[in-house]
Formats: C-alpha cells, sequence, structure tokens
C-alpha cells in the first residue's frame, strides 16, 4: 500500500500530499516514526500542506525540521496549510522596506 | 569494493572518477584551436574561457582561481593547456605540475602566432598525453575519495519534498564517510540561512554564511530585482510552496543534516573533509563550473520537470521525483525517485538507490549527459574589462 502523504521531519507540524485528495480523505502519512491517518479538512492539491495538529494563531509553523512561517489562524489536524493562513518570517523585511 | 567505488588516485592524494585528457584553452583568443583539437583526440574534454585580456582585480582572481582548479582537477590524467601568452599559459600549467598530473603547454607566441601551427603541435602532444594516461589503472578506494557537487534546475515540488531530501541523505553519507560535499546557489538559501547558519561547526562560520546571504540579497535589491515577487512565485505557489522559508529549505535540504565545515567563495578548493556551503550563482553552467574548480568529481543534479545540462570534467546524475518528468525523459534522467514521491518507497530506500548509483557511477558507469556530450564550462565574472 502507497502512502498519500509524508512528514519528513519528527519536529514538523505539516504533512505534504504526495497525491490530490477531496476533503474527508484519511490520508495515510508517513513520518520518520511511523505511520498516521490524517483526515483531510478540505480538497488538497497534490505537493500542498495539511496541519498534524491543532496549532493556535501566531504559531510557527514547522517543516525541514525549521519554521517555514506563522500562522495568521488557528488550525486542527487535517487543515489546509498554505498562502492563506500561514505567513513568512523572512518575507516580511522586503514588504516592511 | 566494499563501500567505496574503483577510483583513479593522483598524484597528490585525490581520487578521479574520470580518465580524461583535458584540453583547457585560456583565453577565448585560442578558443576555437582548442576546440579543434579536442574534436580531434578521442577522449578529449574542451574547457576554456571566452575571456583573459583586461581583467583586473577580483573578477581577475576569479578566473585565474577556477582555470587552475580545472587544470589540476583530479578528473584529468593529463593537460593540454592552450593559450596565447607564455608566462598565462605557464601559470596555469603549473597549477596541473602542483596536482602531479601530466601537462603540455602550447602558446601562440611560440607558434610564430599560427593557430594552424598550435593546433598541430597540439594535436600531436595530446597524441601522446592520450596514449599514456591510457595506461592508468583504477583501484579501490573508500567512499571518502568522493567530492560531491549538489545542484538543482527547473525545480518543482517534487524537488524540495523528495528528490533533494534525498540527495541530502546520500550527501550525509558521503561526509559520514570523510568525503566532501558541496552546495552552492548562494541566492537558494534566502530564508533558510539561519538554519544553515546554525549547522555551522563555529559562530564565526555562521555569521559568514548569513553574510554572504545578504550581500547576495542587497545585490538584487539594489539591481531593482523583485526576490519577493519571485519566492514563492505564482508556481510555486500553485504547485504548494507557501513561504521562501520553505522554498529555500526545500533547496538546502540537498545538503542534509550534516555540520558545515566551511564556506567557500565561488571555485575555491576545499581545505578540510565535510560538508561546504559555496558564495556561488545560481545558475547551472556557472554553479557546476565553480564546483568542478573546486575539485568537485561527481555532480548530483536534481530536476523537477527536466534539465539536460551537466558538468564536463565530472559525471552528472540526473535526477527527479516527478513521475511524469521520470516517464518523459527516459535518456535525460539517470535516477529516477519516482517510486518514493509516490508513497511505494521510503525516503530511505530512494537514498540507498541514489548511493548504489553515486558507487556506480564514481566507477566508471557512464551518465546521459555524458553521452551527449550536453555540458560545457561557464566563467564567472565580477566585473567589466578594461
Amino acid at each position: 500500500m502507497s502512502d498519500d502523504a509524508v512528514v519528513l521531519h519528527a519536529a514538523d507540524d505539516v504533512a505534504t500530499l504526495l497525491r490530490a485528495l477531496p476533503a474527508g480523505s484519511k490520508a495515510s502519512t508517513r513520518t520518520p516514526t511511523g505511520t498516521i491517518v490524517l483526515t483531510l479538512c478540505a480538497d488538497i492539491p497534490r505537493c500542498h500542506k495539511v496541519a498534524v495538529r491543532a496549532l493556535a494563531a501566531g504559531a510557527p509553523v514547522r517543516k525541514y525540521g525549521a519554521v517555514i512561517g506563522a500562522l495568521t489562524a488557528a488550525v486542527d489536524p487535517g487543515d489546509h496549510v498554505h498562502v492563506h493562513n500561514l505567513s513568512s518570517l523572512r518575507g516580511r523585511d522586503w514588504h516592511d522596506g | 569494493m566494499s563501500d567505496g567505488f574503483l577510483g583513479y588516485v593522483r598524484p597528490d592524494g585525490r581520487v578521479g572518477t574520470r580518465n580524461h585528457l583535458l584540453v583547457l584553452s585560456v583565453t577565448g583568443l585560442t578558443g576555437p584551436s582548442a576546440r579543434r583539437v579536442a574534436a580531434t583526440l578521442r577522449g578529449a574534454v574542451f574547457a576554456g574561457t571566452p575571456y583573459h585580456g583586461g581583467m583586473i582585480g577580483t573578477d581577475r582572481d576569479l578566473h585565474r582561481r577556477t582555470l587552475a582548479g580545472l587544470a589540476g582537477h583530479p578528473n584529468c590524467g593529463a593537460v593540454l593547456v592552450l593559450g596565447a601568452d607564455p608566462p598565462v599559459v605557464e601559470e596555469v600549467a603549473a597549477a596541473a605540475r602542483a596536482a602531479g598530473t601530466p601537462v603540455e603547454a602550447v602558446a601562440l607566441d611560440d607558434c610564430g602566432h599560427d593557430a594552424l601551427t598550435l593546433v598541430d603541435v597540439a594535436i600531436r602532444r595530446g597524441a601522446g598525453l592520450l596514449k599514456a594516461l591510457s595506461r592508468q589503472r583504477r583501484v579501490a578506494v573508500p567512499l571518502s575519495g568522493l567530492v560531491l557537487g549538489l545542484e538543482c534546475g527547473r525545480s518543482d515540488p517534487s524537488s524540495g519534498l523528495v528528490a533533494n531530501p534525498v540527495i541530502g541523505m546520500v550527501s550525509d553519507a558521503v561526509v559520514a564517510a570523510g568525503g566532501v560535499s558541496i552546495l552552492g546557489e548562494t541566492v537558494e538559501w534566502t530564508g533558510a540561512e539561519d538554519r544553515l547558519a546554525a549547522r555551522a561547526t563555529d559562530p564565526a562560520l555562521g555569521g559568514a554564511i548569513v553574510a554572504a546571504v545578504l550581500r547576495r540579497e542587497a545585490l538584487a535589491v539594489a539591481a531593482g530585482v523583485d526576490l519577493t515577487g519571485t519566492n514563492p512565485g505564482a508556481t510555486n505557489i500553485a504547485g504548494g510552496l507557501s513561504t521562501i522559508e520553505e522554498k529555500s529549505l526545500g533547496a538546502v535540504a540537498k545538503s542534509g543534516t550534516a555540520s558545515v565545515a566551511g564556506l567557500l567563495a565561488t571555485a575555491e578548493r576545499p581545505a578540510r573533509p565535510g560538508l561546504h556551503v559555496m558564495d556561488a550563482p545560481a545558475y547551472a553552467p556557472e554553479s557546476l563550473t565553480s564546483f568542478a574548480a573546486a575539485g568537485a568529481t561527481l555532480m548530483l543534479f536534481a530536476t523537477g520537470v527536466g534539465n539536460s545540462f551537466g558538468a564536463a570534467l565530472a559525471p552528472t546524475l540526473k535526477i527527479t521525483a516527478n513521475p511524469d518528468t521520470a516517464a518523459r525523459l527516459p535518456t535525460q534522467i539517470d535516477v529516477s525517485l519516482a517510486a518514493v514521491f509516490t508513497g511505494e518507497e521510503t525516503l530511505h530506500d530512494g537514498a540507498a538507490r541514489l548511493l548504489a548509483a553515486v558507487r556506480d557511477t564514481a566507477s566508471g558507469a557512464t551518465t546521459f549527459a555524458e553521452i551527449f556530450g550536453d555540458g560545457e564550462d561557464a566563467f564567472s565574472r565580477l566585473g567589466e574589462s578594461l
């Protein structure tokens, strides 16, 4: 059986989908410590991210074991995490300047 | 050959994965002649700069460093240095000599300024060099003999998700064995520089890594290049990349998890084993030339949608995790990681396969870029000529 999604590092907050799946799908997700199942809260395109745990607005989001941005809204496991609710911490400098 | 490869051990102790006759033109004035010579001699690889005269300062220093690095490259069984001015030719030939590489040097000035005479003399000398280097033999060497160059081009979401992390695992394996691995393309560290700096073996090095990224970013800003508009751009966003940190971390994933042992200038040869990051352009021809000048003997090149370019002096393994690309380009992709992307294979399985391909290729198995001759060195410039 093949995986639907992958979590790259044990500390990551998001899983990345290996294939597009509709809302309600049970995504078989490979993590460094084993396989988990994530229920998708929306239609998720291939290579997009979903949260693996509940996180508050303003929380840092980790992928590759490092912070890739901060949430602008709270998320539940299986929620789509992308430009609509994830803000760069690095890119802000340029916008301000 | 337990877990190493079969390589050519050179007089200076470095190991080659190939045994080329390098025909190296040190000035654009002898470029066409050098190509003629290389085309006549089977087993010859051409490299040459279109520049020389009027170069000054750090621009000129980089040029000399690049030429010296190529002339002394471990993948060369011999070198034929061609140029116009004898002192310039001699300086580059000295770099080959310092590596213990058999070398012949021919200058236009010594041929009565006759390019046809230069070609004639060079062909005859090159033939002798080829006859001699053909007697060299591969021997079993440990994995620590490898110097990897890490590259990506025409990336897509599969690159940061699968291809680059798998390359990172192989890089870690080579570094753990005592070898060298080099990550370049500074502009692609933007947003991940703190992460790279945190892996540096000392804080001063970490600070230098951050400074290198900020300097290149300032170059872009000063030239009116809008990095925010393209990082991530509309295609990246549609493909799933949300922030520049995520995009750059995906690129930097090629470097694995090893500590960063040094920051190299463009085309600078590392002084110690380990993972190094090189402050260099992202454009593949310049990036690969910089790695080669630093002594990289095998390149790992990840692509998303496809990219046929490889290094001329070092075998370049073209790698993709995109199933469509692997299916569409069977005579370009050397290693497909599509099975990892579709979830049929784990990242670790993919890394084991890629490491096996690395050892195989280092030992003489060919690559598509070599089969098609799809690569040529590009010498980076830093300024104007007088």
